[in-house]
């Protein structure tokens, strides 16, 4: 698992209070919103946040955002392509 | 702004329309409104009969409704939501009599939600603050 992709899962369980929960349950590919995880659009805005505290990366466009949602795999990406050098 | 053209902008009315001014307003980033208690509203009659004092709860519900005002294009036929209530802290009450101050600016905003910071005071002293979360509500400027 790379070091980026733990600390989105990190980020995302402090910041959503996913208590009792650990970077390894979160599963790279399941989605975010929904099944998998089940988060909710109140969770997505405390994630736009959450990214921008954490790592710097402002989310401005919402269907960029709402695509990198999809799950931790493709979050990491983003975070990573858009993250200053 | 006040009367007639607070309710072009809201959809609320009475008994539960509780903006009666607004002083301030900057669509996006800030509002500034007002709400004058009497005697006569009608939930001082049970809250509490022998002491009269405003409902906590309620001034969540005006900062909620001042928030309405961020909003550029008016919200008649499109109701806002009260979608999430963060950290609100009621430090002191407010009584008939009372005029108070509603201030609330965006903080963030995404996917139609938009999270504002509010306070509600009186000749200066601070009764609530708390966060708000509204929903179908966007913020014309983006993200503050």
């Amino acid at each position: 698992m790379s070091d980026l992709k733990t600390e989105v899962k990190t980020m995302i369980i402090e910041r959503l209070k996913l208590e009792g929960m650990t970077p390894e349950q979160i599963d790279d590919s399941a989605p975010l919103f929904g099944e998998g995880l089940g988060l909710d659009s109140i969770d997505a805005l405390e994630l736009v946040l959450g990214i921008e505290q954490h790592f710097g990366v402002k989310i401005e466009d919402e269907a960029a955002g709402l695509q990198a949602f999809k799950n931790v795999e493709s979050l990491t990406a983003f975070i990573a392509e858009h993250r200053a050098a | 702004m006040d009367g007639d053209d607070i309710k072009t902008q809201l959809p609320h009315r009475y008994p539960f329309l509780l903006v009666d001014r607004v002083l301030e307003r900057e669509p996006g980033v800030r509002v500034v409104a007002e709400k004058l208690l009497t005697i006569n509203e009608p939930y001082f009659q049970g809250h509490f009969a022998d002491r009269p004092l405003l409902p906590g709860v309620l001034m969540l519900e005006m900062l909620a409704q001042a928030g309405g005002f961020l909003e550029s294009e008016p919200l008649a036929g499109k109701p806002i939501f009260l979608a999430q209530v963060l950290d609100a802290r009621f430090k002191e009450a407010a009584f008939p009599g009372d005029k108070l101050r509603l201030e609330v600016s965006p903080d963030a905003s995404f996917g139609g939600l938009m999270r504002i910071k509010g306070t509600v005071s009186c000749e200066g002293r601070v009764l609530c603050t708390a966060q708000l979360l509204l929903k179908s509500i966007t913020n014309p400027k983006g993200a503050a």
